[in-house]
């Protein structure tokens, strides 16, 4: 693994005079998953009526799955922090609380200012139209509805819909409902602003527009989260990284030695799993 | 990689008392702090926009999936009253001594009809929406609020015929109809009572979802929808007092003896009636309010 390189002096100057907007304490993340169960171990030995009972029951139950455990970070203004792991390593997770949306379980989690979360699946309300989804978007990241008809039009020329703005958002396509989202969670510069993935669906020419957007949203201060399967992405966009695996933080600092750690570990000539630790598709242990 | 990766040089772990000193110097909030119950109101108040945009959503989003959209809402009612009237006051004859059976019937129905559907929909309410819980901040009150309140204004078109139904059965119009719509704002009040109070038990025993219909039915079939509470009473013998009070004093029984007071001359308006309704509908407004206050913070969670 790659040693911990001297810091770049863009991202780390003296901690005293930049300002922290996201302070995580040992954040732990748990939630539960219903009609899980517990794992059947299906015997021979056991009696025909015993088997039964325990197949009829299996998916009884709650399931507590640690997602992200004893995470502690300090996030700074104007900072673009990437996150890195694999499918289910918790990044997802992570990303919400620090959008405020998901309180963690354990630990404590500060935030300065107002936080907005940008993700493939943050869908709205798919029986509505994308007018009525900007309205209640908007509104919901604190605009009033004064200042709602005010950026509307500007919203829906980032979205870039066409007629579809007055058709349900479940009639949209991946590329269309992500422009939407997008122009929906940037309508204000959020303070914090979390991207999840939702940028690996739209276009190229999409991709530009909103990584212009995220440009300006850092020069206004702002701090930016992301989460992108494209390590190239995270090392073009990103002063900073954080690799995530089963939930704990394995590394955190400028955005090329993590990301050249993580790829060295999970590159494309796939290696074997980490010792120990289930694969993530492995359905979570019963704690 | 538990066992320790090297970590970056720019986040050195902080203490807790390190951390919480650094977020109290630069003002960062704490989150998943429950707000004190003065400012969750303001907070709700603050995104009242919200609040109707959301219900209007809700409302939009039930009545378009099929051609006749919002006409379901006046054709349900009145298909469900003719399908009452010829069970129960047909087919069984739960008539009782009642003079106007088709104004005592449809008012008890079309009264009943948003509450159970505030039960229904406001106690599932954050488990359906936890999808926009996650993306996006608000005070959580506001889903069983806008369930219900989406519900109510679809109800509306058929409190509008409770007035034709009332007329064409020649109830005399009074000035106790004035009193109708307040009614139905009491209606209103219990049933967001209700709804919040629900949203938060379901929330937290995700299993008592499966004893809501049951809930509903029983109430369907005790408050006197299709009956007369009184006489049914009457028809027990003397049964226990608490027993009596019990069936004409739930909030739902009093709510329809509420609605029915206001608009059938045999039902005259009397204050005892009002001044339980109300109660009810204080109690359980302000009862589930607060139980679901200090549950925010945990929704969306699992």
């Amino acid at each position: 693994m790659a040693a911990p390189e001297p810091p770049t002096t863009s991202v780390a100057g003296p901690a005293e005079d930049r300002i922290p907007t996201v302070i995580a304490s040992d954040v732990s993340i748990t939630y539960r998953i219903y009609g899980s169960g517990r794992a059947v171990d299906d015997d021979d030995e056991m009696g025909v009526l015993k088997r039964v009972l325990q197949r009829s029951t299996q998916n009884v139950g709650v399931r507590e799955v640690k997602a992200v455990k004893n995470v502690s970070l300090v996030a700074y203004e104007g900072e673009s922090i990437g996150l890195v792991g694999r499918n289910g390593s918790g990044k997802s997770t992570l990303l919400r609380s620090i959008a405020g949306l998901v309180p963690p379980t354990g630990g404590r989690l500060w935030l300065r200012g107002k936080a907005a979360l940008l993700g493939v699946n943050a869908v709205l309300l798919p029986n509505l139209s994308g007018r009525d989804n900007i309205w209640i978007g908007a509104q919901a990241l604190g605009l009033t509805p004064k200042e709602v008809r005010a950026r509307f039009d500007e919203i829906v020329d980032f979205a870039d819909l066409g007629e579809f703005i007055g058709l349900p958002m479940k009639s949209y396509s991946s590329g269309m409902a992500a422009r939407l989202r997008f122009a929906i969670s940037t309508a204000v510069v959020p303070d914090i602003l979390v991207v999840d993935e939702a940028l690996a669906t739209g276009d190229a020419q999409f991709r530009e527009r909103a990584q212009d957007r995220i440009a300006e949203i850092r020069g206004a201060a702002g701090t930016v989260f992301m989460v992108s399967h494209n390590p190239g992405t995270i090392v073009k966009m990103c002063d900073r990284a954080l690799w995530l695996d089963d939930g704990e933080l394995v590394m955190d600092g400028p955005a090329g030695p993590v990301v050249d750690a993580y790829t060295a570990k999970y590159g494309r000539p796939r290696k074997k799993p980490g010792k120990g630790k289930p694969a993530p598709e492995d359905p979570p242990e019963k704690p | 990689m538990s066992e320790g990766g090297p970590r970056g040089p720019l986040s050195p772990t902080l203490s807790p008392q390190e951390a919480e000193e650094l977020a109290r110097r630069y003002g960062l909030e704490l989150v998943g702090q429950r707000p004190g119950l003065l400012a969750y109101v303001r907070d709700v108040w603050r995104h009242r926009h919200l609040m109707w945009a959301m219900a209007k959503g809700d409302f939009v989003a039930t009545h378009q999936d099929n051609y006749l959209g919002l006409l379901w809402s006046i054709l349900n009612p009145i298909l469900l009253g003719v399908a009452y009237y010829l069970i129960f006051g047909v087919l069984i004859g739960t008539r009782g001594g009642i003079e106007n059976f088709v104004a005592f019937l449809t008012i008890g129905l079309f009264t009943y009809i948003p509450v159970a559907a505030a039960l229904t929909g406001g106690s599932k309410s954050v488990l359906r929406k936890s999808s926009m819980i996650r993306s996006l901040r608000f005070p959580r009150v506001l889903l069983p609020i806008t369930t219900v309140l989406s519900q109510f204004v679809a109800s509306l078109p058929a409190f509008m015929i409770l007035l034709l139904i009332a007329l064409i059965s020649k109830e005399p119009p009074s000035l106790t109809w004035l009193l109708f719509p307040v009614a139905l704002l009491v209606v209103l009040v219990v049933s967001l009572g209700m709804a919040m109070l629900t949203a938060r038990i379901v929330n937290a025993v995700r299993d008592t979802a499966n004893l809501v219909p049951l809930l509903v039915r029983l109430l369907r079939y005790v408050s006197g929808v299709f009956f007369s509470v009184d006489a049914a009473l009457a028809r027990m013998g003397d049964p226990e007092p608490w027993v009596a009070a019990l069936l004409q004093y739930q909030p739902v029984a009093v709510l329809l003896t509420l609605v029915r007071e206001t608009l059938m001359q045999e039902y005259p308006v009397r204050g005892e009636t009002w001044a339980v309704a109300g109660g009810w509908a204080v109690g359980l407004f302000v009862v589930g309010f607060v139980v679901f206050w200090r549950g925010e913070g945990t929704y969306g969670r699992s």
